[in-house]
């Protein structure tokens, strides 16, 4: 009976940890879970705070947006190591706790300054797999934010505005999902494309 | 299961199969990468019977993304995410019809004659120098059209690599690429939009098709057919684009199979088939790499870095010292990843990306061996490399002669990326720590989609897998055409050897069958 109390006190605190608190978002995600966005909205004011630099911080470049895109577009197995990787720092600070009061608590329930402190730990460790897993989230979260278009067009990296000349190849393949009978059909009286096309100067910024 | 011969010419992708099927052909080739891709285009052209087989789909410019992440999760093997145990290292590698080709920077070097004296030396190989080869780097260069990069699309951040060598005194040139009509819009590695790009899923695929070649996509080979000393084709799943999940089963019989799965999937599928073809005990090891390092370096005036070709110029001045260098542009946001830093201080160095230029290193790491072995209940492989001591000295070396140009380029900072180091050094005297820094492999971030040996070609049949032609030793009709023959890493990027290995590997094939 005592074990049993043990365990549901234990599986209560695990739910509590895990999931429990977390704010409802106001946008609906694929697959992004509220718990996930809260994190990426706290790393993401922590890593990339509000700037002169460019016109968007971390907080406002609809970070877990752009993750909930990422991970509808992975296959199973690395969706899932990417929603690890994202609980490994919500939750690492049961294991190494930030300094200073509520050190254990969830890294999205830190202050900013514990925040960033954590963050500096992972960056500056001496453990080669926890500067690796800093590594990763960085990637994750700068491809993100700098990819943001407001980023980008603040960069003058905006990209091109390219109109694809068609070749051969563009009139044998139909488009992802579709089947053969969606190979474009070349229109009557249209020249039979150059394999190779030709060089055609001049470009256009895409506007923000 | 039903005959489903599909017509001459023809492309099947995913949605095409509603049921099991089978096919025949004289030729199955396995991959459309390089490689396959050319082996395919002669083969047909020599009038055989052959069959396509590419477990990715075909990609037009309407599919290709610009952001990093995403791209990779729909081109490349588990998502981009694949990577070594042991020296932790990304590994990129593609998944689509053409391959590698669709997502690389189309850079076409012929290693020089010092790297096929030590194949022909080392591994009993004496129809394999660089003077044997020629003419069939001249084949491939000539069908598509290989030439060094113009000077209207190098962009500012490609000329500064130049200056920098042609002031230290480091020879230098334009690359030689399968490209036509660059607009210099740096988008290799997401897709060529400009279709430009000689990708084999435009070039190679589709006048192979023209030929009468059949292209099924979309499907994943799990098996070899056959035993003793012959084979019989292959068969496998439909996979779906993306998930990789799995469905209708097919065979494709054949008199000839050709493998160019690639260097990690060609080893897993001999496995997967009973560990056919490793009489020598060779399958699946001596992996090897040309890691890459990545240095950033900033200058006083805006690059417009934006603009320019991918990778456009280099050095080939270091390849027997065990480097060679290059310029290198990718997604400014997936270029961001390489700016040190956190908080205020990452945001205000995004500022200095207009202003920065990336150039790499790849090392030829041939005393760095690592194995690949079919992962359990999956045609992925689990990957093992550890990184020698003395390769990384070499990277490390091959940094400090990069933060040596950059510096002689008019570079304020340079940003080495090396563990243990300050984050930015602002002068060649800073830049000395470099040279004698106690480095581990975990000091350096490097990343490759370089990869060889792990099927190796050997004149000795009891020390590896193939023979001079590619043909796997003990086997009459089993064929492998991928950088897994290479039998050490070639030090320049691989794809044009790969293609002129398989183009004369083709023609002794087209004899035998």
């Amino acid at each position: 009976m005592i074990l049993l109390v043990l365990l549901m006190a234990v599986g209560v605190a695990v739910f509590l940890r895990l999931a429990a608190g977390y704010p409802a978002t106001s946008t609906s995600f694929a697959v992004l879970a509220p718990r996930e966005a809260a994190f990426l909205d706290a790393a993401g004011e922590t890593f990339f705070p509000p700037d002169d630099t460019l016109p968007v911080s971390g907080g406002h470049a609809d970070l877990p947006g752009y993750a909930d895109r990422y991970l509808v577009a992975l296959p199973g197995r690395q969706r899932t190591l990417v929603r690890a990787l994202f609980a490994l720092f919500e939750h690492f600070t049961l294991v190494s706790p930030a300094r200073g009061r509520g050190g254990f608590r969830r890294f999205s329930s830190l202050s900013p300054e514990q925040r960033f402190e954590v963050l500096r730990g992972w960056e500056s460790s001496g453990f080669y797999v926890r500067r690796m897993a800093f590594t990763a989230l960085k990637a994750v979260l700068i491809l993100g934010y700098v990819g943001h278009p407001q980023s980008l067009n603040a960069l003058g990296l905006s990209p091109w505005k390219i109109e694809s000349p068609r070749v051969e190849a563009d009139f044998l393949y139909p488009p992802i999902g579709e089947g053969r009978d969606r190979v474009p059909v070349r229109p009557p009286g249209e020249p039979s494309p150059a394999r190779r096309p030709p060089l055609v100067p001049g470009f256009d910024q895409e506007s923000p | 299961m039903s005959e489903m011969e599909s017509d001459p010419g023809e492309i099947r992708v995913f949605a095409d199969y509603d049921g099991d099927f089978n096919e025949e052909a004289d030729v199955v080739v396995v991959g459309s990468g390089p490689a396959g891709s050319v082996v395919t285009y002669e083969l047909a052209q020599a009038g055989h019977r052959v069959i396509l087989v590419e477990e990715g789909p075909p990609f037009t410019p309407q599919e290709f993304r610009a952001d990093g992440n995403i791209s990779m999760a729909r081109t490349m093997r588990e998502a981009g995410l694949r990577t070594a145990t042991g020296t932790f290292m990304p590994i990129l590698q593609a998944i689509c019809l053409g391959g590698g080709s669709l997502i690389n920077s189309a850079m076409c070097v012929r290693p020089p004659p010092f790297v096929f004296d030590q194949w022909s030396t080392l591994f009993d190989l004496e129809r394999t120098t660089r003077a044997d080869l020629d003419p069939h780097f001249d084949a491939v260069s000539e069908f598509l059209g290989i030439a060094p990069t113009p000077e209207d699309v190098q962009g500012r951040r490609n000329l500064l690599f130049r200056d920098g060598c042609e002031a230290l005194g480091i020879p230098c040139e334009p690359v030689d690429r399968n490209v036509q009509g660059c607009r210099g819009s740096g988008e290799c590695y997401t897709g060529c939009r400009a279709r430009a790009k000689q990708s084999m899923d435009i070039s190679y695929i589709p006048e192979a098709m023209k030929l009468g070649a059949r292209v099924l996509t979309s499907l994943q080979v799990q098996r070899v057919l056959g035993g003793g000393s012959r084979v019989r084709g292959v068969e496998g799943k439909v996979a779906e684009p993306f998930t990789g999940r799995t469905s209708h089963s097919f065979r494709i019989r054949a008199r000839t199979v050709v493998l160019a799965a690639g260097c990690m999937a060609t080893p897993v599928l001999l496995q997967r088939s009973g560990d056919l073809a490793n009489a020598s005990g060779q399958v699946g090891r001596n992996l090897q790499f040309h890691p890459g390092s990545a240095v950033a370096g900033v200058f006083p005036e805006d690059l417009n870095p934006i603009f320019g070709a991918t990778q456009s110029y280099q050095s080939l001045a270091f390849l027997e010292e065990g480097f060679k260098l290059e310029t290198m542009w990718s997604a400014p946001a997936a270029l961001a990843v390489r700016v040190p830093g956190l908080g205020a201080e990452l945001v205000r160095r995004f500022s200095e990306i207009p202003r920065t230029a990336i150039w790499d290193a790849i090392a030829s790491t041939h005393r760095s061996l690592g194995s690949v072995k079919a992962r359990f209940r999956s045609m992925n492989p689990v990957i093992r490399w550890n990184l020698h001591p003395q390769d990384l000295e070499i990277m490390l070396r091959s940094i400090h002669v990069l933060a040596q140009i950059f510096f002689a380029a008019g570079a304020e900072k340079v940003m080495p990326g090396v563990g243990g180091l300050p984050d930015e050094m602002h002068s060649l005297e800073e830049a000395e720590a470099l040279r004698d820094h106690p480095i581990r492999p975990g000091s350096l971030v490097t990343a490759s989609s370089h990869v060889f040996c792990t099927t190796r070609m050997h004149g000795d049949p009891a020390q590896g897998v193939v023979d001079e032609v590619g043909r796997c030793h003990g086997f009459d009709n089993l064929y492998i055409a991928d950088t897994g023959i290479f039998p050490r890493c070639p030090s320049v990027n691989p794809m044009l050897t790969v293609m002129a290995l398989a183009h004369r590997q083709a023609q002794s094939l087209s004899e035998r069958i």
